[in-house]
């Protein structure tokens, strides 16, 4: 059976991301952002068929998360899905939602006020209650075990480590949205503080607020929405076993499957040559170099050779985060989306300060959890 | 942690039970627009919300967007009146306790949806525990902190609603 | 023309009030097991995992990443769902796009709650705004006491039409394997005797904390066929949110307001030509988190007019001999482990299209069975299920 019109997305909006928007509920940050995308398409909110959300409960500190933005999702007798994953699964469940037919015009949106809770304890319950909880780890220590175990199998260095933390700033100047754009040198990074060895202060993302909307819509009506309609080509995402001790941490299988099947639908077989710019979700400089590999974009073990290569800077071969990605401050769950918003501005040309000249193809990531044990891509097209 | 049960000679299986008590903290924002009621309910002792410019519907809670016409609500700000009648009430009688702040309710206590003047619909304690008298159609009137000091709660800084009329 | 989506695998927990033997995740393996048993699968053959949960019940983030493993999760693409009180019928609405969309052809959908975690009414009067009338959040039972206040007052309804409610729930419960609290209640002087927990409501109208998990094989038509003798076809969906939120109550108190439940059924029977649900369909699972709101949901639900619901329990229309049987499961007042519930509902109607419900199956045929999902500030979502489109 043949599937439904390909989705389009029509517009994004992010907030300029910030440490603390004590000016605002969550309701309020999460209309900043939809207010613009409804102003772009001179939509409404009663022209949405559906909303999809994502925003979680631990981090609202309330039961029901979505519960805070049904009025300015435009839920009112409507139909509204929450999903409690990274923001970029949520682009995908509305992308599922429309090529099924059962619905049109999606409106997908993303929030977290990361300044509002703490993210350890709140990070802490994810971890098995059984065994692992009580160990007392959080996301950035685990993530600190991971960064140990592959630099130590491959032989990644900090400074390799360090070389994407100041690229990822210095691309973020470049960002009206970025939170904390930096002139740094690898030097400044291997001086800053250590916060759980190997992970340095300025290897890591800042606690950040913000909200990412978007507006997902069928071939036939994108096309009157908007003059540069973003196609989206591939998506999938993918689970990896919970218990740390269950995988290698210098691999990430669920990354690769998820890649393989977003590459397939795309019709991507060779992502270095065929992707032009790619945004990709790293909180912390060690997980640029091995989700690089997981994409495929070099072999396993070659990440940190990548880095050193250049081929990820702007200008480079195949640019990674113009815009600074997650490093210079995104909060949870609306990283990814923010990814696939960059993405999009990027294929339509609108990229400013930090376009990549003629893109056509891009790849967009997210994770979710310890050690990003749910990984999701998506490639998105102008064509 | 648990520890295992000492009772060595137990039929069975021992089922461990691992319990975590940790409170975790958080720092909501009001935001603008509860933050004008916060705002009026400490300075002035009134209770105000927002109306919308296309229904001219009154929500309270204040809210960006109308639920109903989706559209902006801007920022026309009504003063609502303190004096209503009992729509609907309930009266608990057992204790729950508050989990965003770890307070125990009085028990028992009586929770109604009162219809204010103006025709708009508030839910609050009343301060009459005898059941006997609770009674829908009755009329009530806020009751406010009186310490500045101890104001700044949002709606929390009325009491109850007291009965001015049975 | 969208993927037609039919339910081949159909697996659910014994639901109890306390699993000291299992942790979550092996709970909620049980389910899945017995739903690929049932579709006479694999794991393997399995493509997608999409699950729901409610996490402040347990107090676990991400709940669905720490049984990736025991939930065959691991490997394999999926996300999870949360809308409240409504996330199974989200989850099952969520894997229904998925499958008819045509990026998946078998997908498992899972809803879980293990309520012995944590503390289930903390948990729900977490769901009001923290800056907001903290003090008049009464938990979930304080605002269906409103309601069954509100009902016993209007409607011409006594409590003797409730109590015969819970004894319908009760009797079917007991015939139900799997249901959760199975009372033996004998009559309803019995329910007479409960003491009241917050007026009207008494201890027994309302529905336990439950321990348990259901999952379901989703398949898209040109598989469906070829896995199971009976699928049981999801012929529509209906989600309809959040009504106008006065005061932090939810639906209108004067009622003048239509209800979700409303909304979401005329524009389900518009689509499908439903014009007499009690005789175009042939029974519901409903989502009636206590005996009085059943008597509401009747109403509602346009099983009868305004103020008729208790006419419907008291001519015995509904019981499980009735001309429309409603919840011969038990429904969710013997049984509500709360991410499970929507999900334990369409797969309890399902069964009664298979004929397979066992000792509670309803006597005369079901072609046509509706179920209905219940949650947070009263949203819905309703599900039509069909023998044959």
């Amino acid at each position: 059976m043949p599937m439904a019109e390909r989705v389009a997305i029509v517009s994004v909006a992010q907030t300029k991301y910030h440490p603390n928007r004590a000016d605002v509920n969550e309701e309020e940050l999460a209309y900043e952002a939809i207010k613009q995308v409804l102003q772009e398409t001179g939509l409404t909110l009663s022209d949405m068929d559906s909303a999809v959300t994502c925003s979680q409960d631990f981090w609202d500190g309330r039961t029901i998360s979505s519960m805070n933005i049904q009025h300015v999702v435009g839920a009112h007798l409507g139909h509204e899905d929450n999903i409690s994953e990274d923001g970029i699964n949520a682009v995908y469940a509305a992308m599922g939602q429309i090529l099924s037919g059962h619905q049109d015009i999606v409106l997908v949106e993303a929030h977290t006020k990361e300044s509002q809770g703490d993210k350890s304890l709140i990070e802490n319950a994810a971890f098995d209650a059984i065994l692992m909880r009580q160990l007392g780890l959080d996301f950035t220590s685990a993530a600190a075990l991971q960064a140990r175990r592959y630099m130590y199998k491959y032989g990644i260095t900090a400074e390799q480590c360090a070389k994407v933390a100041v690229r990822n700033r210095g691309n973020a100047k470049n960002n009206p949205f970025a939170q904390e754009p930096m002139d740094i040198s690898v030097d400044d990074v291997l001086g800053s503080k250590m916060l759980v060895s190997p992970i340095r202060l300025l290897d890591a993302k800042p606690i950040s607020d913000g909200a990412c909307a978007m507006i997902l819509a069928p071939e036939g009506k994108a096309k009157k929405l908007t003059k540069s309609p973003v196609w989206i080509l591939g998506a999938s995402n993918c689970y990896e076993t919970h218990y740390l001790g269950d995988r290698d941490l210098a691999d990430c299988d669920a990354l690769v499957k998820a890649a393989q099947k977003a590459y397939s639908m795309a019709g991507i077989t060779n992502p270095l040559r065929q992707i032009d710019v790619a945004e990709i979700s790293t909180e912390y400089s060690y997980q640029e170099p091995l989700w690089l590999e997981g994409l495929g974009f070099c072999d396993q073990g070659e990440g940190g050779k990548l880095v050193d290569s250049r081929a990820t800077n702007m200008g480079g071969k195949l640019p990674v985060n113009p815009s600074g990605g997650v490093l210079p401050g995104n909060p949870n769950g609306v990283a990814g989306m923010a990814r696939v918003a960059e993405a999009v501005l990027q294929l339509r040309g609108e990229a400013g300060d930090r376009q990549v000249k003629g893109a056509k193809v891009a790849l967009a990531h997210g994770y979710t959890g310890i050690c990003g044990q749910h990984q999701a891509v998506m490639i998105l097209g102008n064509m | 942690m648990s520890k295992e049960s000492p009772n060595k000679k137990a039929e069975g299986p021992e089922y461990i039970r691992i319990k975590f008590d940790a409170p975790r903290p958080y720092n909501w924002s009001t935001g603008k627009y509860l933050g004008k009621v916060y705002a009026e309910a400490k300075e002035n002792k009134k209770l105000v919300s927002n109306r919308c410019p296309q229904c001219k519907e009154i929500w309270l809670p204040p809210t960006p967007v109308c639920p109903k016409c989706k559209v902006d609500m801007g920022w026309d700000w009504v003063e609502l009146p303190q004096t209503g009648t009992v729509y609907q009430y309930t009266y608990l009688v057992y204790p729950l306790w508050d989990p965003h702040f770890g307070e125990k309710w009085a028990n028992p206590y009586p929770s109604a949806t009162i219809l204010l003047d103006n025709g708009v619909f508030y839910r609050h304690w009343i301060e009459e525990t005898d059941k006997e008298k609770l009674r829908v159609g009755m009329r009530v009137q806020a009751v406010w902190k009186e310490d500045y000091d101890e104001r700044g709660q949002g709606v929390q800084d009325i009491l109850y609603f007291r009965t001015i009329e049975a | 023309m969208p993927n037609r989506v039919a339910i081949v695998g159909i697996g659910q927990t014994y639901h109890t009030g306390s699993r000291d033997d299992v942790s979550q995740p092996e709970m909620v393996a049980e389910a899945v097991r017995a739903a690929l048993a049932d579709a006479q699968l694999s794991i393997k053959d399995i493509e997608g995992v999409f699950s729901g949960n409610m996490e402040t019940f347990e107090g676990i983030y991400l709940p669905d990443h720490g049984m990736a493993a025991e939930v065959g999760a691991f490997g394999k693409p999926g996300f999870k769902v949360n809308t409240g009180g409504t996330t199974g019928a989200s989850v099952v609405t969520e894997g229904f796009y998925m499958v008819s969309s045509g990026l998946y052809d078998l997908a498992l959908v899972i809803g879980f709650e293990k309520q012995d975690c944590g503390d289930t009414t903390a948990a729900i009067s977490a769901a009001a705004v923290p800056t907001w009338a903290k003090g008049a959040a009464t938990g979930a039972i304080g605002e269906f006491a409103k309601q069954a206040l509100a009902y016993l007052e209007t409607s011409g309804a006594k409590e003797e039409h409730a109590a015969m409610v819970r004894l319908k729930a009760d009797r079917n419960a007991c015939r139900n394997p799997y249901a959760h609290l199975k009372l033996g209640l004998k009559n309803i002087d019995e329910v007479l005797q409960s003491p009241y927990l917050v007026w009207p409501l008494r201890l027994m109208d309302f529905c336990p904390q439950s321990c348990g998990a259901c999952a379901l094989v989703l398949a898209s038509e040109k598989r469906a066929k070829n896995i199971h003798k009976k699928p049981v076809w999801i012929a529509d969906v209906e989600v309809v949110h959040q009504e106008p939120f006065r005061a932090g109550v939810f639906g209108d108190p004067t009622g003048k307001e239509t209800y979700t439940q409303h909304v979401a059924c005329e524009r389900l029977y518009k689509r499908n030509g439903i014009t007499n649900p009690r005789k175009d369909i042939d029974m519901a699972e409903i989502y009636e988190p206590s005996n009085w709101e059943e008597l509401n949901l009747y109403e509602h639900l346009h099983f009868c007019d305004k103020n008729e619901g208790w006419k419907l329990i008291e001519k015995g229309i509904t019981e499980i001999e009735g001309e429309f049987p409603v919840n011969p499961s038990g429904g969710v007042i013997a049984t509500n482990p709360i991410g499970a519930t929507p999900i334990i509902r369409v797969a309890e109607a399902a069964l009664q299209i298979r004929g397979d419900a066992g000792e509670h199956q309803i006597a005369k045929d079901i072609k046509t069975a509706m179920a209905t999902a219940l949650g947070g500030p009263n949203w819905t979502v309703l599900f039509l299920l069909k023998r044959s489109l």
